[in-house]
């Protein structure tokens, strides 16, 4: 199998209630055309067994820029049978040097989230 | 001065420093269940404590969908320093507004974590 190169921005979301990482969750990656105002969808995923979701973007689309990550988190806490306070959570983050690595993970509960910048 | 105080309450601090999040730009807004568009409710400032009161009065504070938007890049700009997030924003579902809700945002220059508080 040929080397795959692995996305420069990755995420992890961990199930902090259940202390279980966040399997299944739909979530989406977005940059922002700053001519337009507009936000463009780069890519669509679902998190793996181990709450990740590989492939997120490659190095050669990876430009300075503000980007967006939203997580579907309402629908996820829905298909286990739970309400949550928040809907969705939407991580609006400004990348300068696109040759780093940026690890942003979502740690969740039904009524509470913490992200921070990784790598 | 009396009044009754806003059913919900915002509290931002930063851990990086150890100090409350004072002279932040916040705002408040509804959702419009029909066309999806952000209504703005509130702006405001928070004061030296981290705090914004008066964000929105028992009247106005229907079941539906809000976000808190926070201009973290601008508030730690103002102090000559650089933010990953150029903004903060949490949307949240209000279904039974005779509560109170806290909605606090602990944040440093990398990192930020909210709860619903009360």
């Amino acid at each position: 199998m040929a080397e795959v190169e692995s996305s420069p921005l990755t995420t992890h979301v961990l199930n902090s209630a259940d202390g279980v990482p966040a399997a299944r969750m739909a979530l989406s990656l977005h940059r922002l055309d700053s001519n337009l105002l507009l936000w463009n969808l780069l890519t669509t995923g679902t998190t793996n067994e181990d709450g990740r979701c590989p492939g997120l973007i490659s190095r050669a689309a990876f430009t300075p820029g503000m980007y967006k990550l939203r997580f579907e988190t309402g629908q996820y806490w829905d298909i286990l049978g739970q309400t949550s306070f928040y809907p969705y959570v939407e991580v609006v983050f400004s990348i300068t040097d696109p040759d780093q690595r940026f690890h942003l993970p979502l740690l969740l509960s039904r009524f509470s989230y913490t992200t921070y910048r990784g790598c | 001065m009396a009044g009754p105080s806003s059913p919900l309450t915002t509290h931002v601090l930063n851990t990086a420093m150890g100090v409350p999040g004072s002279n932040m730009a916040v705002s408040l807004y509804r959702q419009d269940p029909s066309t999806a568009v952000w209504n703005l409710i509130t702006t405001g400032t928070t004061n030296e404590d981290g705090r914004c009161p008066g964000l929105i009065t028992r009247n106005m504070f229907t079941s539906g969908m809000y976000k808190m938007h926070f201009e973290t890049a601008q508030y730690w700009e103002s102090m000559g320093e650089t933010c990953f997030y150029p903004y903060v924003e949490i949307v949240f579902t209000i279904n039974d507004p005779s509560q109170k809700f806290h909605i606090p945002l602990i944040l440093s220059r990398f990192s930020y974590s909210t709860y619903r508080g009360s």
